[in-house]
């Protein structure tokens, strides 16, 4: 029954999204905090140190954490306003049921904990185990993302746990496995500032991690030459040496065309590729046709610009390339992932200082989150599910027979697909809100509505929340004890700088009383986080992502520790590869041939125009937080439909005219932005607000063979201009939409 | 600030405090109904009026202050008197009276801010009349002669009886006691914005002792060494009311004397928001300029005309060689047109964008 | 004022040119205790339709400041470090005189407080010889304070600028902006 029990409107009344304002004459007190808590943003992947000041169990302000390597104090609009999350009026305090026609009501926790029980037990038993799903998310702690993974398979007994990292950094993971044998981007970010050449593909750095431009900049003061692909003048490119206006959906081509010129001009490292590397000549045989015409063609950007790029990359004697969610959000992702690492391998520029190589972790704990088994394929340490040698390990761990341990499961999109065919009929979701974050979106919410029961965990109501049969209050990130890894592979602190207000409890704590309620307490005894962490460095000892030599110890007396770390004496590693042996069977580092295949939906003349989606600096993800803090919100108050003069004067848009987008999934008004800092042909929308404003009810549900993370980036959409002058941003209430 | 004597500000402010002093003599019928106790007072008022009028005059004779007075006159004089009498009279009691634009700074802000200016106001209309003889209180000798007949008193403004009421009535005990009235009000606000200026960091940062915690500690001595004479003579018998009465005295001649050098000038000089109102609307009604960058009307033209001319008589000169001024932009105009003047001298010559 | 521990050899250095437009500054401004949650600072695309290019500014701290010449109320004024102090709450008028006149586009009418309020380099943590709060997260550095010894080590390249002609007017500030090697000021037309 995961219809809603009452409008959205109803909901969004008492629950929010609500802006949050801190009282425009300070919060009292500030000035004498009862504590300063050193801990880190939890907005993204940089995981910036943060020192929060809290008086009275109330986060009330920040102060900068001067010391922490990586930021050094610096922080972007959300790491500012991130202690206006806690102390929110939209906090859910009490555990809540649906009530048809009423909407949620509180329930004491004894009653909502014995609902889901009998819930999850009954669906299992009328239609089997897998029949129960589960979703994660990696905005969770190491230890809580390890907990998930082991709770889904010894408590749930599910093999259909699946978290949103599939919709971040998945196929970055495939291609860096195929091509290193190791999933973590090879260098520390200090390594990007004397690389010669620095390309940035697909990644709007200075939008999504504003922190990481410092190393940039860095770089360009000692004269790098700064290369970014997107098919947008995103800030980073307004000033870049060389910018390469990509169309939407073409990465591949590119890296290939690149590849190939470094071959015929021979700007190749030999010695690297022949005594490294396997797989360079399939790889090359498979671009020997992609010419820099033919990629003119086919990317849209000037081939003279593709040469300079090739040439730089070529020559230069140090260089790091980096890219996000641009080029992996594809249903080649992965693909273009290899494309990137071929170029890197083909100039041997890994393993060195100031030669580096990775993508750039979108959510908070991205790199952690992927290591340590609530990914439905994945063991904790970055093992396979599927491997036998893995599940006996896991298992002497757990403390389960081998034969217990469930196999792989669906991937998150997957399971959306799965319910509509009736296979699974019960979810428990913590930490994501796939109403907002998975594409096509429409389809997710019919497929909710079909759940039997639904429960969810969060620490306030996002929109797929709504459609659940129990709400259990969890925990904020300042709340709980824990460890996260950056994108830098650094294992970082997590503090707890107050307790859950109200009834709320932390998600350790929820999630323990489950697995106790489902029989499975004797396998979840844990007095602390640290129990767990401990737990895990056991289970990952041995695995490519090995924390087995860090401590909580360690991490505060060293600011952090780079996995792996093998032995507790070991310094950790925070540049990889400079013995040049790779974590792959062969020891080698795998060239793999891509052979460039055009996106899952391409424009015709129903739908002629581009759309691709990306992202605003001052939200975060689907913004069941950041869309709650009223500065954040007032910066860019809802999602504009970004448009070059050229092709709104085709259509005969005018500047903030409504425009109605429709994609063979979904139809809704935006207001339009007319810049010339967006290809002609391509049309750009952020995705983190719901209901009319989401961009997500545009995006195919097309998924990557390898890494099933959706095609986000790219699809065909046509435009049609309302004659009306949209109302002004701060009135469209985009925020809390329905 | 001039710091040197200013001629013309002399002139003025001997002139008034003459007037001041001749209302003073006339005012108490030749002095008959002077009180000779308060000759002290009498003296820090007209020093305290000498002090204002001269720091408002030199005040004026500044090129912008001067605009504004003087297109405010222009206003008045140029016709619609009763529709600028009616936005002045409305601002008043809004601006003056309730100082309503405080509110929004914080409640408890108002709330200090309101009951000090109410406390003070309702001060200063008793004790200037009191102190000039221009009201003074008799008992009616009808009814003090008559043993059977209530006593009354009688109120007399400039010597003229304005109303009487029974002696021990509730406007008897009101009356009498308006000045502790008066104090009560003062100390409260004084207690709440003394606790912000202690408690705030950010205004402990920024204030000053002589220009910000002087001012409210005089405040609070006035208000206590005056509520000290009232409850010395109820419940103490009068004991040290000498002592008691002179303190009082000093407290409120440093405060008249301070008027016009420290803090409480702002008094003097708030009613010149209204003229700015005025001035704004006025402005509104002539037409707005548009910012040549962003397109955007964002100032009345008036305004800016009036500053080109100010900033030049003030020895600034932003016109530049084809006769525009930098002052036709928008604020928001002139930081882009910065910043793109900057990347332009950061990109010419084959400059470097870093580095 | 009070005793202070103002660090009178730490500059403030803007490159503007180095902006990305995240707001880190404006949001980190309003934590300032001195201006009770109002943002100072301000960033704005310079002409947003053409380039995503934008434009931060902090007060410039003038040497001869245009604001407090302009004041008619005497609200304005500048101490002995060289700081320039937001209006004086008592006798600000709210005329706007010195939004309007100011040739950096720096102060702010507030119009619910009839006040006008501007950026005094968080004088509340400067004072106390920590950094102003913008140049402390500015995730770019484009914000940045420190010695000038720092800033020369950092940006060799670059020289601090702290004179700049508007039309006539030449104006010299406390605060300097960074130039190519060898600029001496910044031409504004």
């Amino acid at each position: 029954m995961a219809y809603l029990p009452v409008s959205p409107e109803k909901l969004i009344a008492q629950f929010g999204p609500h802006k949050n304002y801190p009282s425009h004459e300070g919060f009292l007190g500030r000035d004498e905090p009862d504590a300063v808590v050193k801990t880190h943003c939890c907005f993204c992947g940089m995981q910036c140190g943060i020192k929060l000041l809290v008086k009275k169990n109330k986060v009330v302000g920040f102060d900068p954490w001067m010391e922490f390597p990586f930021n050094e104090g610096r922080l972007c609009p959300k790491g500012v306003q991130r202690y206006m999350q806690n102390n929110h009026p939209d906090r859910l305090l009490q555990p809540l049921q649906r009530q048809e026609g009423v909407g949620f009501t509180p329930v004491p926790w004894d009653a909502a904990m014995e609902k889901t029980v009998s819930e999850i037990k009954r669906i299992k038993a009328q239609y089997g185990n897998d029949a129960f799903a589960m979703l994660s998310g990696v905005s969770l702690t190491n230890e809580k993302s390890y907990l998930v993974g082991k709770f889904a398979r010894v408590a749930l007994k599910t093999a259909n746990l699946d978290y949103n990292g599939r919709l971040c950094m998945v196929s970055a993971g495939a291609g860096n496995k195929k091509a290193f044998g190791l999933d973590r981007i090879s260098n520390t970010f200090e390594d990007l500032e004397r690389a010669e050449v620095i390309l940035v593909a697909g990644a709007n750095v200075s939008e999504t991690f504003p922190t990481l431009t410092h190393w940039i900049w860095r770089a360009r003061d000692y004269g790098a030459k700064l290369i970014v692909v997107d098919p947008r003048v995103i800030p980073l490119a307004r000033t870049a040496d060389l910018h390469l206006p990509i169309r939407p959906g073409t990465d591949s081509a590119l890296y290939g065309a690149m590849l190939k010129y470094l071959a015929d001009h021979d700007m190749l490292d030999h010695d690297f590729i022949n005594n490294y590397t396997s797989g360079f000549d399939q790889a090359l045989a498979t671009v020997k046709d992609y010419t820099l015409e033919w990629a003119e063609e086919v990317t849209g950007i000037e081939k003279e610009k593709i040469e300079l790029a090739a040439q730089w990359w070529g020559k230069a004697a140090t260089s790091f390339l980096l890219h996000a969610r641009g080029i992996e959000h594809h249903s080649k992702g992965v693909d273009n992932v290899l494309g990137c690492i071929n170029l890197v391998l083909a100039t041997g520029r890994i393993g060195k200082p100031y030669c580096g190589y990775g993508t750039i972790t979108g959510q908070g704990n991205g790199q952690g989150g992927r290591e340590h088994g609530h990914k439905c394929d994945q063991l904790p340490g970055n093992r396979d599910i599927t491997n036998p040698e893995h599940r006996k390990y896991i298992s002497q761990v757990w403390g389960i027979d081998e034969k217990d341990m469930p196999g792989k499961g669906l991937t998150a999109y997957e399971l959306i697909e799965a319910i509509h065919r009736g296979e699974v009929k019960g979810l428990i979701s913590i930490c994501f809100n796939p109403l907002v974050s998975l594409p096509n979106n429409n389809y997710v919410r019919e497929a909710l509505e079909k759940l039997e029961f639904y429960m969810c965990i969060d620490f306030f109501m996002n929109e797929t929340a709504r459609h659940a049969d129990i709400i259990l209050p969890g925990s904020l990130h300042e709340e709980e004890e824990g460890t996260v890894t950056t994108a830098e592979g650094r294992v970082v602190r997590i503090r707890r700088a107050v307790s859950p207000p109200g009834e709320a409890r932390t998600d350790t704590a929820i999630i323990l009383e489950l697995a106790e309620r489902l029989g499975a307490g004797d396998k979840f005894r844990y007095n602390s986080s640290e129990d767990i962490f401990n737990e895990l460095r056991v289970a990952s000892k041995g695995g490519t992502a090995d924390y087995f030599g860090i401590t909580y110890q360690k991490i505060e007396e060293k600011m952090g520790v780079f996995w792996p770390c093998p032995t507790l004496d070991h310094p950790g590693t925070p540049r990889l590869w400079e013995d040049k042996k790779f974590a792959t069977p062969d020891g080698k580092a795998h060239f793999n041939a891509v052979a460039y295949r055009e996106p899952g939906e391409v424009t015709d003349d129903l739908y002629p125009v581009v759309l691709t989606t990306g992202r605003v600096v001052s939200q975060y993800l689907s913004g069941t937080q950041t869309r709650r803090i009223g500065k954040l919100v007032d910066i860019y108050p809802e999602p504009k439909l970004e448009i070059h003069p050229e092709l709104a004067l085709k259509y005969n848009i005018h500047q903030d005219e409504l425009v109605r987008v429709s994609t063979r999934r979904g139809t809704d008004e935006f207001p339009a932005n007319i810049v010339e800092t967006i290809r002609r042909d391509t049309v750009f929308l952020p995705y983190h607000w719901p209901g009319k404003k989401s961009a997500n009810q545009f995006t195919p549900g097309t998924l990557d063979p390898i890494s099933k993370i959706p095609e986000f980036k790219v699809c065909a959409c046509k435009l049609e201009p309302l004659g009306i002058k949209a109302p002004p941003s701060q009135e469209s209430n985009a925020f809390a939409s329905a | 600030m001039n710091t040197t004597l200013n001629r013309k500000a002399i002139l003025i402010a001997t002139l008034v405090s003459v007037l001041v002093i001749a209302t003073v003599f006339y005012g108490s019928r030749k002095l008959q109904n002077f009180d000779p106790a308060l000759i002290g007072y009498l003296f820090g008022t007209v020093f305290a009026f000498f002090g204002i009028v001269y720091r408002y005059s030199v005040w004026l004779q500044r090129p912008p202050t001067w605009m504004y007075f003087k297109r405010t006159w222009q206003f008045v004089f140029k016709g619609q008197v009763f529709a600028h009498l009616y936005f002045f009279i409305k601002e008043f009691i809004q601006n003056i009276g309730f100082q309503k634009f405080i509110y929004p700074r914080g409640r408890s802000r108002w709330i200090g801010h309101f009951l000090m200016a109410v406390g003070c106001t309702m001060a200063f209309a008793i004790t200037f009349p009191l102190t000039f003889g221009w009201i003074h209180f008799t008992l009616n000798p009808e009814t003090s002669l008559n043993p059977d007949s209530v006593r009354m008193y009688e109120a007399h403004f400039f010597g003229f009886k304005v109303f009487e009421f029974p002696l021990g009535s509730f406007i008897a005990f009101f009356t009498f006691h308006a000045l502790n009235w008066c104090s009560w009000l003062v100390i409260i606000g004084v207690l709440i914005f003394m606790r912000r200026r202690l408690t705030h960091a950010g205004l402990i940062s920024i204030q000053s002792f002589d220009g910000d915690l002087l001012p409210l500690i005089l405040l609070l001595a006035i208000s206590i060494t005056g509520l000290g004479l009232t409850y010395d003579y109820q419940f103490m018998k009068g004991m040290a009311y000498d002592f008691m009465a002179v303190t009082h005295a000093v407290t409120v001649i440093m405060f008249l004397i301070w008027i016009p050098f420290g803090k409480f000038f702002h008094i003097i000089q708030r009613p010149a928001q209204i003229g700015a109102h005025i001035y704004k609307r006025e402005g509104i009604k002539r037409g707005m300029a548009v910012c040549p960058h962003t397109g955007k009307e964002f100032a009345t033209q008036m305004h800016i005309d009036d500053l080109k001319t100010v900033t030049k008589e003030l020895g600034f000169d932003f016109t530049r060689a084809d006769g525009t001024s930098h002052l036709d932009l928008s604020p928001e105009g002139k930081r882009s047109r910065l910043g793109m003047a900057h990347l332009k001298a950061r990109q010419q010559d084959g400059g470097k964008l870093f580095g | 004022m009070p005793q202070t521990n103002y660090q009178t050899q730490q500059e403030f250095f803007v490159d503007m040119q180095r902006c990305i437009g995240c707001r880190a500054c404006e949001m980190a401004c309003a934590e300032c205790e001195t201006n009770g949650h109002e943002s100072m600072i301000h960033v704005n695309y310079v002409d947003r339709a053409v380039t995503i290019q934008t434009t931060v500014q902090v007060c410039m701290h003038c040497d001869d400041p245009v604001c407090a010449n302009v004041c008619p109320a005497d609200a304005i004024s500048k101490d002995e470090f060289g700081v320039v102090h937001t209006a004086n709450t008592a006798r600000c008028i709210g005329c706007s005189n010195c939004v309007m006149a100011c040739p950096f586009g720096v102060p702010k009418k507030n119009e619910a407080y009839d006040l006008m309020m501007k950026c005094n380099m968080c004088y509340d943590r400067t004072s106390a010889g920590k950094k102003p709060m913008c140049a402390t997260v500015c995730p770019t550095q484009a914000l940045y304070y420190g010695t000038r010894e720092e800033m020369a080590r950092m940006r060799p390249n670059s020289t601090p600028v702290n004179n700049f002609l508007f039309g006539n007017e030449k104006v010299s500030t406390k605060v300097n902006i960074m130039m190519p090697k060898g600029s001496t000021q910044l031409i504004v037309d």
